[in-house]
């Protein structure tokens, strides 16, 4: 078209990106470091299966519909990402042509076929989006102008990019072709045109213009389509549309093994931590540079929210805004970041010569505290670490690590934390469970049960792992006692810790409050480690969680089971056996702890679906988008005073679904759901029982 | 203002206690801070973030008492010392108020808090004892108090019969309810920053005393024996016809609970 009018475009378009660019890899490099390189195979299959394949977006029964549209929207860029290049060469080259996607090789009419069809489709979707942001409006999403312009230009792209290709063939086809004008024609596959019926519709659109007028048509649309691109490009990195460019490498970045990344062991004996107040997330800067590209790489497209027991109950959570916020404090605070960072370099461990610099270094602080200025605290303590935001994210945006860091921060450094955890934290250091009960008292509940203790039995095959609530709460101990019937009935050696066993921490650690959770687990492998305890049944997804995936950093390792994985595999085995004999509705309830963090989702209902003789309904929410109980992340020991109740809102749930038993494998969901029903009046209707409770009922 | 503050190390009463031979079964025995003398130790801390004051701890006992002094530090105590010495094992409460005699004269206080029990023996006798020996105002059951000027300060105290305001003449004692505040629990942080705090050990001869001085050697009073509480009987249950259950447990409340 015109090298030179395409050189200054192309060089103006690029040098204000790369700019752009440059500026945010280097506020990325100013944050802490993460290892996010290792397993590239694994990588590779999630960036395929989640990105490419648009898994989370189609995959959403609930979503299908916005979820095809997207996902046909970025397929369709995919595609046209290679007509561009051609477009490029263009205005460069007439006639210019990729290798392999040449007139020569089919191939080539292949790609223009589904360039085609895919630039129809992507205008019906942009259509179809600006239907459901004007009319349908689901409450997920929030309207702004960005994303009206960003659809507008999607738009104008497919349009310019159609019209420019109708104009040639009218020129072609209907005029003779009067500016010698290169199209596709082998004589094996014929003219280009009869592979692209869009082109032809949008060719017929302008039918009535002139020669002359055709070819303006076309000389324009050609520049419009080049100049929306280039623009397009420069203003994604300014927006939530920054997603286009960051979704594929955050989602190869994405933590493998454990569903986010594991919370970071401290350590706490060294005593430069407590003075330059390293612990946790306190600053900016100390967030890592992956935390940071979630948050370039956040849509705000709400599914976050949505799925959010907090937000949906009214609390001031709202995980898009917490992402929009972070984010906006971290481009405001970008120069100071990457200055602050360049002399962190020069650090050179002699404390004489740091304190000049950490004294600069401290210059460079945001003016904004980052926890009670940029984040509310209610915000920050209001998150149940229930993951459901993070099983939904698109783009696998790590919401809960994030949260916890920043707790950490909070709790350990600031000593700012909700003051009901005081009592929980009190009861955990001096008699080693939340409730603070003599730690004397907790085997009480296993009198006359004939329960040996490891100290008696060190041989035991498996360790019953009690918990606190199973240990010490009236209700929860009835679990504890039907576990003790089934195992004895299916003739398990097993043994308890009895008064050895303490709390393992988990909420603490959820609370932020690593020392306590250190000081737990520190005392609890060693018991374990002494005892050579090999295998562990634990009736608290919390405790399982913790023993499995949190003691490994400790030395702690041991092969976790569920009792619900445990009591399926009895029954499988024939080791017990129970009656169909269960009446009523029976439904259950996921935990998030033993769902969503552990994948446990068959075996309870394997179990249930045993028990219960018209078979087990399921809830509207349920599986990997089941609904928490609030009690999670240490909100079990928290008051809960903004907005309705998490657990009453569950409960409204399962009573709708006229269910007479609710089964659960969770002690913190069996009090908070049981205490829900209560709440409802409802208690005496919907039985809330713990699979364990149910199977020794059942025991044929 | 010089403020000191009292701490004492206790059994842990949340555990099940036993008792052996009149004695309690050492063995699995946990101890922590006294209560009360955690609120004592934040109603000095506020005073001081209210009002410039100076705060000191003494803890007194037979061992060391580092891990609840250096919570007492994380919580916003200035300055401690920890009074050690074998011949405090046994020591009763007139002992341990002349010990705390000896303390207050070795500094210069204004104002002495301490928790008015302590949950061990809750006898809540030292601080009041301490007011004696020393010949100045003392008063217990504090629910608030107020500094009114560099001489004077006013307590609610928690009466029988309601709240009594009770203005006071500096130095004084006062010992001070646990409804007087929620003691704060440390930030983590500074806990381990307390580790670099000095904490002043001495015995009753670094003290400036001896054992006969305060009485250690004859205590006024001692512990002859102790004995279990005695188990609730469970009650009894009565199923059946109404009727029938009622005459029957009136029945048993004439003849054998002797109650009608």
């Amino acid at each position: 078209m015109s090298p030179l009018f395409m050189t200054l475009v192309l060089a103006v378009g690029l040098a204000i990106f790369g700019r752009t660019m440059y500026q945010r890899i280097l506020l990325l490099m100013a944050l802490e470091p993460a290892d996010r390189f290792n397993h590239i195979k694994d990588r590779l299959k999630n960036m395929v299966v989640i990105a490419l394949g648009q898994k989370r977006l189609v995959g959403r029964k609930k979503e299908r519909a916005s979820g095809i549209m997207h996902a046909l929207i970025f397929w369709g860029f995919c595609v046209l990402l290679i007509r561009s290049i051609t477009l490029y060469g263009e205005g460069y080259v007439h006639g210019f042509q990729l290798p392999l996607l040449g007139e020569s090789s089919i191939l080539g009419y292949l790609y223009l076929t589904l360039k085609d069809v895919m630039e129809g489709i992507v205008l019906i979707m942009v259509i179809y989006a600006f239907y459901r942001r004007m009319v349908v409006k689901p409450p997920r999403l929030h309207n702004t102008w960005e994303a009206y312009l960003v659809l507008g230009l999607i738009g104008v792209l497919m349009v310019s990019d159609l019209l420019y290709d109708g104009a040639r063939f009218m020129l072609i086809t209907a005029h003779g072709n009067p500016g010698d004008l290169h199209y596709f024609n082998n004589p094996t596959f014929g003219q280009e045109f009869l592979w692209t019926p869009v082109t032809i519709a949008a060719g017929n659109v302008i039918s009535g213009f002139s020669p002359v007028g055709l070819e303006r048509v076309m000389v324009l649309m050609f520049w419009v389509h080049i100049i929306t691109q280039l623009t397009f490009l420069n203003l994604l990195p300014l927006g939530k549309h920054f997603h286009v460019i960051t979704s594929l490498p955050n989602v190869f970045l994405k933590h493998l093994g454990y569903p986010h990344e594991k919370i970071k062991l401290l350590d706490l004996e060294d005593e430069s931590v407590w003075e330059d107040e390293t612990l946790g997330v306190n600053h900016l800067h100390q967030l890592n540079w992956k935390q940071g590209l979630d948050l370039y790489t956040c849509t705000e497209c709400g599914r976050c929210k949505e799925v959010c027991p907090t937000y949906v109950t009214d609390k001031p959570l709202n995980l898009h805004d917490f992402n929009d916020t972070l984010k906006a404090e971290l481009y405001a605070n970008a120069d100071n970041l990457i200055l602050r960072a360049k002399l962190a370099k020069t650090l050179t461990g002699d404390a004489e010569a740091d304190a000049k610099t950490k004294e600069k270094m401290a210059v460079f602080k945001p003016e904004k505290a980052l926890v009670g200025e940029v984040i509310a605290l209610d915000t920050l303590w209001a998150c149940t670490t229930c993951r459901a935001c993070e099983q939904v994210c698109p783009v696998t945006i790590e919401h809960v690590p994030r949260i916890i860091a920043l707790r950490q921060g909070q709790t350990l450094m600031q000593g700012e934390y909700p003051e009901e955890l005081n009592t929980a934290f009190k009861g955990l250091e001096r008699n080693g469970n939340p409730w603070g009960i003599g730690y004397d008292k907790r085997a009480d509940w296993a009198e006359g049960l004939d329960v040996k203790l490891m100290a008696d039995h060190p041989d035991a095959e498996y360790l019953l792992w009690v918990g606190c609530a199973g240990s010490f709460d009236d209700r929860t101990q009835k679990v504890s006692k039907a576990l003790v019937k089934i195992l004895k009935a299916a003739g398990v050696d097993f043994a308890i810790l009895g008064t050895e066993e303490k709390c393992t921490g988990d909420f603490a650690r959820r609370a932020g409050n690593e020392m306590m959770y250190q000081m737990m687990a520190t005392e609890n492998i060693e018991v374990l480690n002494s005892y050579k305890v090999k295998k562990i049944i634990a009736a608290c997804p919390h405790c399982l969680n913790t023993l499995k995936h949190d003691y490994p950093q400790m030395g702690g390792h041991y092969e976790v089971i569920h009792h619900t994985d445990f009591i399926n595999q009895l029954i499988t085995d024939g080791k017990i056996r129970v009656k169909k004999s269960l009446a009523g509705v029976l439904t259950y309830h996921d935990p998030c702890y033993l769902g969503r963090y552990n994948e446990i989702y068959d075996a309870p209902r394997s179990i249930l679906g045993g028990l219960s003789n018209q078979g087990l309904s399921e809830l509207p929410r349920h599986g990997t988008e089941s609904f928490c109980c609030g009690a999670g992340g240490g909100r079990m020991w928290m008051e809960e005073t903004i907005g309705t109740r998490i657990n009453v809102e569950r409960s409204k749930e399962i009573v709708a679904e006229k269910a007479e038993t609710v089964a659960v494998g969770c002690p913190f969901c069996l009090t908070m759901i049981e205490d829900g029903m209560k709440e409802l009046d409802k208690d005496e209707q919907v039985k809330t029982r713990d699979i364990a409770e149910l199977v020794a009922e059942h025991l044929a | 203002m010089k403020i000191l503050t009292t701490v004492k190390k206790v059994v842990d009463v949340e555990l099940n206690i036993h008792v052996e031979n009149g004695a309690i079964v050492e063995k699995g025995l946990q101890y922590v801070i006294n209560a009360w003398d955690e609120n004592a130790v934040e109603a000095a801390v506020q005073l001081k973030e209210a009002n410039k004051a100076e705060t000191t701890l003494v803890s007194l006992g037979s061992g060391d008492n580092t891990d609840i002094i250096r919570k007492c530090y994380a919580m916003g105590i200035d300055n401690a010392i920890h009074i050690d010495d074998p011949a405090l094992a046994k020591a009763d409460s007139p002992t341990f108020a002349k010990v705390l005699q000896k303390v207050y004269e070795a500094g210069d206080y204004d104002l002495v808090i301490a928790g008015k029990q302590a949950q061990d023996t809750d006898a809540g006798q030292a601080g009041i004892m301490l007011g004696e020996f020393l010949g100045i105002p003392c008063v217990s059951n504090v629910i608030e108090i107020k500094v009114t000027d560099d001489t004077h300060i006013q307590v609610s105290r928690l009466g029988d019969a309601g709240t009594e305001i009770v203005d006071v003449t500096l130095p004084a004692v006062i010992t001070v309810s646990d409804s007087i505040n929620e003691p704060r629990l440390p930030a983590m942080r500074g806990i381990m920053m307390a580790k670099k705090k000095k904490i002043t050990v001495m015995d009753l001869a670094g003290l400036g005393t001896s054992v006969e001085e305060i009485g250690g050697t004859a205590p006024t009073s001692g512990i002859v024996e102790f004995m279990p509480t005695q188990k609730r009987k469970g009650g009894q249950k009565f199923e059946g016809d109404p009727a029938e259950i009622t005459a029957q447990v009136v029945q048993l409340l004439v003849n054998e609970a002797k109650v009608l």
